[in-house]
């Protein structure tokens, strides 16, 4: 209860710092207010999704269907931060390049990680039996992972991109305005304990649900 | 173990033999996604007309004519193995593992077949500028060997639910896009004269990549099927 409101509080804060207290970048003007919210979003996309990825894996190995419960949860909440970063990405290029979409590879990759979500609920969405939901679904979210270090690190680096990594950060590593760095940072950690809060709450539904099927399974049974 | 990576080695050759000869008896796969391509290739030549100035166009339409075509009938091999209830028995003769590269060798082929027809009657129809045959058979080479790997496991999951073909190609896009896009911009190089050595790279690294996994992944897949 403390810690929930703490982190509520926390980033309903650093969000007003980010208005009131940090400075401007000079070429982006007011948008680089989405900066705190856009980079987070997205950082917690991929977190999700690697998450959703671990369990699948140790639900492969321990058959034990509370990892298929987070990796379910982590692909539902990856989706949801995965809107936020593309909608909000996609606001701010209409801002700066006037167009919303116009398949810059980062925004290439963002939308085929939101086809990746989407497929693997579908996929479970169309298996009825727990377990067998849980085993196919963890395959494909093993194998779809294979794409996440392409579309992160390859595709970025080999082709043009108009991303502005270059303006906010130009030599390859942390190197912003102190005050634009301390409301970043803040909002990044913010972004990442609230993924996790989540994740908690949504793991704790699907225990619920899971119980409820087993004692409507055994009613049926009897 | 020379013996039993030899009777695995047949293993394998004896799956790809029998999926040769079962598509052969009624061709009904092979048929299907020919006709898909001829037909989706008309449709797509009678609608934009010869494009002989836009390498770009040309790539993304040959490559989308292509999935269109593979996406149709690759999942079928593992279909056809839980319609007729033959899985079981062929999982009695056989590891995951042969069965699974048995498939991807006979999708690999289909997928050969299909380009066999379709890219040169799309160079004709299109009225494509000639390419440059290396990198092009390149691309679609290292291409389809990425395809096949990646649609082969969903192939082997989707077999095992419900609504099986309707399923198939939503679910196997985001694992086939990356490739798709690399195929594209490597086709795409070959006929503008850029050199396509990143795509390549690109294909053959996902392509390894899928196949080191999903040969890690099929023992999972088969359990009570």
């Amino acid at each position: 209860m403390i810690a929930r409101t703490l982190l509520l509080v926390w980033i309903a804060g650093w969000i007003v710092a980010a208005f009131l207290w940090a400075p401007l970048v000079p070429v982006l003007g007011e948008t680089t207010r989405v900066l705190y919210f856009h980079i987070p979003a997205a950082w917690v996309t991929v977190l999700a999704l690697a998450w959703s990825m671990i369990h699948s894996l140790l639900y492969l190995k321990r058959r034990n269907l509370e990892h298929d419960h987070h990796a379910a949860a982590a692909a539902e909440i990856g989706l949801l931060f995965c809107v936020v970063a593309t909608v909000s990405g996609a606001m701010w290029a209409k801002a700066m390049w006037g167009a919303y979409w116009n398949w810059d590879p980062r925004e290439t990759s963002i939308f085929f990680l939101l086809l990746i979500y989407v497929a693997y609920l579908a996929l479970r969405s169309a298996i009825d039996q727990p377990e067998r939901r849980a085993r196919l679904a963890a395959v494909y979210s093993a194998m779809a992972f294979v794409s996440v270090p392409f579309l992160i690190f390859v595709v970025p680096r080999i082709y043009f991109s108009l991303h502005p990594d270059p303006l906010i950060n130009p030599r390859g590593k942390v190197d912003m305005d102190p005050r634009i760095r301390v409301v970043f940072f803040a909002l990044l950690a913010g972004f990442t304990m609230l993924f996790f809060w989540v994740q908690s709450l949504r793991v704790r539904v699907a225990r619920v649900e899971h119980r409820l099927e087993e004692r409507r399974g055994s009613a049926h049974e009897r | 173990m020379p013996a039993s990576r030899s009777s695995s080695k047949r293993a394998v050759w004896a799956i790809l033999r029998k999926e040769c000869r079962s598509e052969w008896r009624t061709r009904y796969g092979l048929n299907a996604a020919l006709l898909f391509a001829v037909t989706s290739l008309a449709a797509v030549s009678f609608a934009v007309g010869r494009m002989s100035d836009r390498p770009d166009v040309l790539a993304a339409l040959l490559w989308v004519v292509l999935l269109f075509a593979a996406l149709a009938s690759l999942a079928h091999t593992f279909v056809r193995e839980t319609e007729g209830h033959t899985m079981v028995l062929m999982r009695l003769v056989a590891s995951p593992t042969a069965i699974a590269l048995g498939k991807l060798l006979f999708n690999l082929l289909f997928l050969i077949s299909i380009e066999a027809v379709t890219v040169p009657l799309f160079l004709i129809l299109m009225g494509a500028p000639p390419p440059r045959w290396g990198p092009l058979l390149a691309v679609l080479g290292l291409g389809s060997l990425a395809l096949g790997a990646g649609s082969t496991v969903v192939a082997a999951i989707i077999a095992q639910t419900r609504g099986r073909g309707a399923l198939f190609a939503g679910v196997s896009f985001p694992v086939l896009l990356p490739i798709l896009a690399a195929a594209v911009s490597g086709t795409r190089a070959q006929w503008t004269g850029a050199p396509v050595g990143a795509e390549l790279r690109l294909l053959a690294a996902y392509a390894v990549a899928l196949l080191a996994v999903s040969l890690l992944l099929y023992d999972h897949l088969w359990e009570d099927a």
